[in-house]
């Protein structure tokens, strides 16, 4: 026994050195862990803090509500409305009454086969997720799912998410703009700006220009949730702290200046012309009361996801429905360019009342022939304008050179963009000898200068552009920012900002010559020779302007006769003023292809102004306000 | 001349060791309270079951603790050949679970021999290689034998598989073994040709998903919710516990159940969370001090085997909180570790209390009689 004890404690003292090294490395070991515990709890525990808190506390948003749009008589033309979208849970939905479900909801034999195909289809965690069964259904499939609800226990549920709704459909769709979702490149664009998908936002015309103020901000409140995103407590929302909850702030509203009512004569006294533009601006404010562009597309159907079948028609409409006529295509003036002929060389000095030229029916410039529509004979700037002789203003602008024409037109705001700030306004376009000197050198010809005269040749101006200079011209000189919105409101209707009219510009010209001209163009209507005496009404007197655009559009596809018939007539313009003697609104009116000025758009002018001074303008007997158009619900 | 043993217990019973057990222990039940609050039935009450585990493990650990180790020395193997059959009887009569082959169904309880395969290939192998002192350093030959004896076992358990606890033991004997003197040549033999061996096992044995589970603790994009999920979980609890902590019963962690297996392999992530960088000191610190006690045992110890002993038990707990704390701070591969005293398990707190005993036991039979 004592040889095995003296044996077992041998090498003790080596074992002693050997356990002090295996001491030391587990006081290393043991710091290691110190230290990187250490490292995750104080070093870098920001991150961590966050995703606990993350884990648990899961946002959910809370939407705002966009806000109205108004007409100026405060009737809705863009508001929100409840769309009812039922959702399966295929999980719990109870198969065998399938049939009856698809019955409830009104869906067709396909629908319905692909529908229980996907339900079926479902594997894993996606048969306990909500799966679009159908989107916007009519009152009465909510009707009967909420009466048949109990047969499918827990198996379905409806949600409302408020929808776009434009009650005056397409009338003024171009000014209202449209809103649809957000895409990909949107959230990257606008990342700062907090959207989310499946969030919809402002496309064109008011709703894309005014988004941030209609929008209204989201709010959320986190809640807490467990590691399946169940909801643990049921805490209060407004008992929450401001790190738990942000209540949602809803969009304000926007009063316009527009009058859906003048909107609506307008849209009437178009009615058999297929295409064409209005503005209505008032001559003393610069308010816009009317923005018209035809054809148009229903927002409403733009804002629920447009289909591909209705989108191809919209691009294949040789009428371009798309395009707002009004300030994003641009035309050539024709004879409603004239006053500003007429006033540059007035303030030239160059012509008076009574300068007079001798209309043959032609003026010949070198060898070139400039023609007139008629033999005036001798003629006045009055009868010039009144009577539309394109000779006398061949005569005047070999006088009055290009840079004085273009400098007047500049001065009425032609040439630029208005300023309205919705949509993409085009600037239009009035020559320059610099634009010539710059791009064609060496080839500017005084036929140039003619062609400017008479609202022809590189002459390019927009229906609003016209309208504001008409108004200016109405006015006494004033030129008048375009104002479109009037005022923004809180939901609860309290004024949150007026905006007052913005004057662009007092143009200097001398008051005499202003009145020869708005004369003459009162003598247009009136005076038994004027292009647009037929158009004469009892009611108000109107003053204005025929034009004729001459038209030169390529036809792309000959074979087509929708196309082919386009391009064989001219635009018809009428711009003008009522009433004469003491003008309230300007009116400018182009009928794409419409013809001669004087026949086809001079008769919608004043039908529009005898509605507007007899009914419409306020003062004047108001009907009873027009119902909205119901909601129709997709089928 | 031999003291009776009330003097024995007086004047040797290693009160730092006892109370450094106690404290653990007791930390642990309240964390597994805390822990298991979170679940519903049977599991909320898993504290109650440790409570008993303790104690009877408490019970064993005095029997032997009273018994000399010498006894042990003489059973070593036997002990060693009953853990063999018990460890092949598990894949006569277990009981699967997840899979896996590691249970013994014995009544309601669910014995699980591979925590007692750590102990006694632990005895094993410090008989083996302590029982007769050798002049020189051991040669590769030499080591043959107790490579062998370790080998089996821990195929056995690999086989089940559990992998986690096949690491600890082979550690732990490694640990037991790395007290004789071996020459430079052979450790440099072993060294290389572990080298060489992992080299190819990891080109040519390892198929790719084992590789990807192997590494991805070490990437920072970790698939969250896949395999990375526990693991990353864990992190987010340790790493909001910040300096003091969200206080006890309050990991968010836990309570909204993203934490996995708190009772099992994830206990430390809510005491970090509810106890903070102060509590994680603490606990380690504790730890530390019981495996140094442990290692100042092995060192008084009167003799090569009781050294081996204390030296075991010391590399059991070692090897159990680096792995354990290693893999819930994302700084070794997730392989099922648990933490001793603070890990549920009837068969864990038996085997770790056993050796809480033998620690008794060598330490109050440091000096010669």
């Amino acid at each position: 026994m004592a040889s095995i004890e003296l044996v077992q404690k041998a090498g003790l003292g080596e074992i002693r050195e050997r356990v002090r090294f295996m001491s030391a490395a587990v006081l290393l070991g043991v710091l290691l862990l110190v230290g990187r515990v250490f490292w995750i709890q104080i070093v870098d525990n920001a991150r961590w803090l966050q995703i606990a808190e993350d884990n648990v506390l899961r946002r959910v948003d809370l939407p705002s509500t966009r806000g109205m749009i108004r007409d100026s008589r405060g009737r809705v033309i863009a508001a929100n409305r409840p769309a009812y979208n039922v959702y399966v849970i295929p999980g719990y939905f109870p198969m065998d009454r399938f049939t009856r479900f698809a019955d409830y909801l009104g869906l067709t034999r396909d629908e319905r086969d692909r529908l229980e195909a996907r339900m079926r289809n479902a594997e894993g965690s996606r048969r306990y997720q909500h799966m679009l069964a159908r989107s916007d259904i009519d009152r009465e499939s909510l009707a009967l799912i909420e009466t048949h609800r109990s047969e499918f226990p827990r198996g379905i549920s409806v949600i409302a998410t408020p929808v776009r709704q434009y009650p005056f459909g397409e009338l003024a769709a171009h000014a209202l703009g449209f809103l649809n979702e957000v895409n990909a490149d949107d959230l990257r664009e606008f990342a700062g700006r907090d959207y989310r998908a499946g969030e919809r936002m402002g496309r064109s015309g008011v709703e894309q220009a005014w988004e941030s103020i209609l929008r209204g901000r989201r709010g959320w409140v986190r809640l807490e949730h467990d590691v399946r995103g169940l909801l643990i407590t049921r805490d209060s929302i407004a008992g929450l702290g401001p790190d738990r909850h942000r209540d949602p702030v809803p969009g304000r509203d926007l009063v316009l200046t527009l009058d859906m009512e003048l909107m609506r004569a307008i849209d009437r006294a178009f009615r058999g012309k297929p295409s064409g533009a209005a503005a209505v601006v008032e001559v003393r404010t610069g308010r816009v009361l009317a923005l018209y562009s035809k054809p148009s597309v229903d927002p409403n159907t733009m804002t629920m996801g447009i289909s591909a079948l209705l989108n191809r028609e919209i691009d294949e409409n040789p009428y371009r429905p798309r395009i707002d006529k009004t300030i994003y295509e641009s035309y050539y003036p024709g004879s409603t360019f004239k006053p500003f002929t007429a006033l540059a060389g007035l303030e030239a000095g160059l012509i008076d009342a009574r300068s007079q030229v001798t209309c043959t029916g032609r003026h010949e410039l070198g060898r070139r022939v400039f023609r007139c529509k008629h033999v005036h004979g001798p003629v006045s700037l009055h009868r010039a304008l009144v009577e539309s002789c394109n000779v006398y203003f061949y005569t005047l602008a070999e006088a009055v050179t290009m840079d004085r024409i273009a400098s007047m037109a500049f001065d009425f705001g032609l040439g630029h963009r208005s300023g309205i700030g919705i949509n993409q306004e085009t600037p239009g376009f009035i020559p320059t000898r610099a634009w010539y000197a710059q791009n064609y050198p060496g080839q500017f010809r005084i036929g140039h200068t003619l062609n400017t005269a008479i609202g022809q040749g590189n002459v390019r101006v927009t229906v609003l552009q016209l309208a504001m200079a008409y108004a200016a011209l109405a006015n006494g000189g004033t030129l008048f920012v375009p104002q479109l919105v009037s005022r923004v409101e809180g939901p609860d209707g309290t004024i949150i900002q007026t905006f007052p009219p913005t004057v662009r510009r007092q143009v200097s010209v001398t008051p005499a010559h202003l009145s020869m001209i708005t004369n003459a163009l009162a003598g247009v209507i009136s005076d038994a020779h004027g292009t647009a005496h037929a158009a004469q009404i009892a009611e108000v007197d109107v003053a204005g302007k025929t034009g004729t655009a001459q038209v030169s559009r390529i036809v792309r596809d000959p074979t087509d006769p929708r196309r082919s018939w386009s391009t064989q007539r001219d635009h018809a313009w009428f711009a003008g003023f009522a009433p004469a003697a003491s003008p309230e609104i300007a009116v400018v009116l182009l009928v794409e292809h419409g013809g001669s000025g004087g026949h086809e758009a001079a008769p919608l002018m004043t039908q529009v102004v005898r509605e507007y001074f007899t009914r419409i303008r306020p003062g004047a007997p108001i009907p009873s306000v027009a119902t909205w158009r119901a909601h129709q619900p997709r089928r | 001349m031999a003291r009776t043993i009330q003097h024995r217990l007086r004047d040797d019973f290693d009160w730092p060791l006892f109370l450094v057990v106690c404290v653990i222990a007791t930390l642990g039940v309240v964390n597994l309270y805390s822990a298991t609050s979170a679940q519903t039935g049977a599991r909320a009450e898993l504290y109650i079951q440790q409570i008993y585990w303790l104690a009877l493990g408490g019970g064993v650990a005095v029997i032997v603790a009273a018994i000399d180790y010498k006894v042990y020395e003489r059973y070593a193997y036997g002990a060693y050949i009953g853990s063999i059959v018990a460890l092949v009887l598990v894949f006569l009569l277990g009981k699967s679970i997840r899979g896996t082959h590691r249970w013994i169904q014995i009544g309601s309880f669910l014995f699980q021999p591979s925590e007692f395969v750590k102990l006694c290939l632990m005895l094993a192998v410090a008989r083996y290689v302590h029982r007769d002192q050798r002049s020189g350093a051991w040669s590769l030959r030499d080591l043959i034998a107790p490579g062998a004896l370790i080998a089996l076992p821990l195929g056995l358990i690999m086989a089940q598989p559990d992998l986690g606890t096949a690491l600890i033991v082979g550690l732990v004997a490694v640990s037991t073994l790395s007290l004789v003197r071996i020459s430079w040549r052979t450790l440099g033999v072993i060294v290389g040709g572990g080298g060489i061996g992992g080299t190819l096992l990891w080109l040519y044995g390892l198929k790719q998903y084992q590789k990807e589970r192997l590494t991805s603790f070490m990437s920072e994009q970790v698939d969250v919710q896949g395999t990375g999920w526990q693991a990353h979980q864990s992190m987010v609890a340790i790493g909001s516990g910040r300096w003091w902590g969200q206080g006890f019963m309050q990991s968010t962690q836990n309570q909204q159940h993203f934490l996995p297996d708190t009772h099992t392999d994830f206990p430390f992530p809510v005491w970090a969370q509810e106890q903070g960088f102060l509590g994680v000191v603490i606990v380690l610190l504790l730890y530390l001090f019981l495996i140094l006690w442990a290692l100042r045992i092995a060192s008084l110890a009167k003799d090569r085997f009781g050294a081996a002993i204390a030296v075991g038990v010391a590399a059991l707990f070692f090897w159990h909180v680096v792995f354990n704390v290693g893999m819930v701070t994302r700084s070794l591969p997730v392989v099922g570790v648990t933490l001793p005293f603070f890990s549920y398990g009837g068969s864990s707190v038996l085997a770790i209390l056993i050796g809480v005993g033998l620690l008794m036991n060598v330490s109050m039979r440091r000096r010669a009689l």
